[in-house]
């Protein structure tokens, strides 16, 4: 082949990979011109495209060409093998000797298939591998600089491309998973809203006449005692109810400037009899200098009172709940973290733990969370719990510093970091 | 405390029951009426010193029954009762002139104690 119409063959290759990667959206069919054309430039025998999946930190294959089964019906290849020399990053490796290279794992096999000859090229963006390309060729011979630029400069295409669609996915998923999360909340707060309400007026009628007839029977009578037991019952079920309300009333924060240091010191106020009482100790570091933000006071308190009450709640003996407050002025945020030492929650129950009616309290109604997550979220904030069961559990609240309200942000900028 | 005309409009009967025993057995005097429409004919034709309004009923919202009774009756007392308890319907309802809020549910000590406390110095 001259060296024009070699020059030719590589710039419709090119050609035909740039085109697949601009008008197809689907990673594999990208993939697939990949493999294919650049096994067929090099007059190769066929080619393997693996992509680095970060969950199991293995090369999955993701495209083939010129392969028979046997060879891949090999697994995915170990990270080790390959990532062994970080510096070979944008390196293309020639393995002339398949016997004896460590990154070569079935070379009784790739033998049988006539393979006598690799080339590894990495696709990597910046620092980090996202895959492999694998060239196999029949026959021992040398590449020109020409070919190696060339399957350099596919690769590297490639990597961005993957990197690219990976990103999409990642924040697709991200995105499902966040939609269907706000509608499964708002729409079992809907109904739940609908069933408080109907349920309220039987009750009204039990309780009315459990209380008015345990009056006209004694205390210690059989009747006496089952009354009472309905009364109790009637009103726990009022308190669920109101739970309910609480959270599917999707009611506008009442925005004041206020400090989130007092809010908590309030909110340790409150429950301060159930620290006293389960004998748990408080470890309470609120910073200093903590900046005034718009929120609204009552919420968030209830929110800090239920995390405390989580807290005081999940830890047995010589339990510890720490609290700590902070302010983070390069994110605009104030933050505020309560953590304890107890039981902690299962990495499957963390999924779950926001929902309504998730609860592993014996006597919890699964509101308590629900409604904090509501509260937060309707503060523009976030809440996130980390766990490691039996060590730490800890939640964090962010809220964004505001010195106004949210549809008027203004100039609030300049009233956070005066000039100088 | 002197015995009241009392007048119950809530469309479950039950709960205009549990009312009339509840408050008859303190000496009161209690009517009930099921809906908007009746209630608020009885309210214009009668004289009655309480009423506890439900505020939903099938007919008639509860707050247009407040407005219209505090308009044509303004001596009655309105006492509201809603399952839908939220503290701005409470403030709504106390804006427009009633006089006390009971969420259902409720005891027969709480709505006692609610009426009591409306007329303790007459």
């Amino acid at each position: 082949m001259t060296s024009s119409t070699k020059f030719e063959n590589y710039f419709h290759v090119f050609r035909d990979i740039i085109r697949a990667m601009h008008s197809s959206t689907s990673l594999k069919e990208v993939l697939n011109v990949v493999v294919t054309k650049s096994a067929d430039v090099l007059d190769a025998k066929g080619a393997l495209l693996r992509i680095l999946n970060k969950e199991t930190n293995q090369f999955d294959v993701r495209a083939a060409w010129g392969l028979g089964e046997r060879y891949l019906s090999k697994g995915p290849v170990t990270t080790e093998k390959l990532l062994s020399d970080p510096t070979e990053l944008h390196k293309v490796k020639i393995i002339t000797d398949i016997w004896h290279a460590p990154r070569v794992e079935y070379p009784q096999e790739a033998w049988n298939e006539g393979i006598r000859m690799m080339i590894d090229v990495p696709l990597a963006v910046k620092e980090q591998m996202v895959g492999l390309i694998r060239i196999y060729i029949t026959e021992q011979r040398g590449f020109t600089d020409d070919e190696l630029d060339f399957i350099i400069t596919v690769a590297e295409q490639c990597a961005c491309i993957i990197q690219r669609v990976q990103l999409m996915e990642n924040q697709q998923a991200r995105f499902d998973h966040l939609a269907s999360q706000m509608d499964k909340m708002s729409s079992l707060g809907r109904m739940a809203a609908g069933i408080a309400h109907e349920i309220n007026n039987p009750l009204a009628g039990i309780l009315l006449y459990s209380s008015n007839m345990s009056k006209k029977v004694s205390p210690e009578s059989s009747l006496g005692e089952g009354l009472n037991i309905i009364i109790q019952e009637t009103q726990r079920c009022k308190t669920i109810i109101q739970g309910l309300l609480e959270f599917a009333r999707d009611r506008e924060p009442q925005m004041v400037l206020a400090n989130v240091n007092d809010i908590m010191e309030k909110a340790l106020g409150i429950v301060d009899n159930e620290f006293r009482l389960r004998h748990v100790t408080k470890n309470v570091q609120l910073a200093g200098g903590m900046i005034t933000t718009m929120l609204d006071g009552n919420q968030i308190e209830q929110v800090f009172i239920n995390l405390l009450l989580n807290a005081v709640h999940a830890v047995e003996g010589n339990g510890i709940v720490t609290v700590k407050s902070a302010v983070d002025l390069e994110q605009e945020k104030v933050r505020v973290e309560i953590s304890d030492n107890g039981c902690g929650v299962a990495e499957n129950d963390i999924k779950k733990i926001f929902e309504p009616f998730y609860s592993t309290k014996n006597k919890g109604t699964g509101l308590g969370l629900a409604v904090s997550y509501g509260i937060v979220k309707n503060h523009q904030g976030d809440i996130r719990v980390f766990s490691m069961p039996g060590k730490i559990t800890r939640f964090t609240v962010e809220l964004p510093i505001r010195t106004q309200n949210f549809n008027t942000r203004g100039d609030h900028e300049s009233a956070q970091h005066p000039g100088p | 405390m002197k015995a009241l005309s009392i007048l119950v409009l809530d469309d479950e009967s039950v709960i205009c029951d549990a009312c009339r025993l509840v408050l008859g057995e303190k000496g009161h005097a209690v009517d009930h009426r099921l809906t908007g429409k009746s209630g608020l004919l009885a309210i214009e034709r009668g004289t009655y010193d309480l009423i506890l309004l439900d505020m939903k009923l099938p007919d008639m919202d509860g707050m247009e029954i407040l407005k219209t009774v505090r308009e044509k009756v303004p001596a009655a007392c309105v006492i509201v009762m809603t399952g839908y308890s939220t503290m701005s319907n409470a403030l709504q309802a106390m804006k427009l002139g009633a006089a006390d809020y009971l969420a259902k549910p409720f005891t027969d000590d709480e709505l006692v104690e609610a009426v009591e406390k409306l007329f303790a110095y007459q």
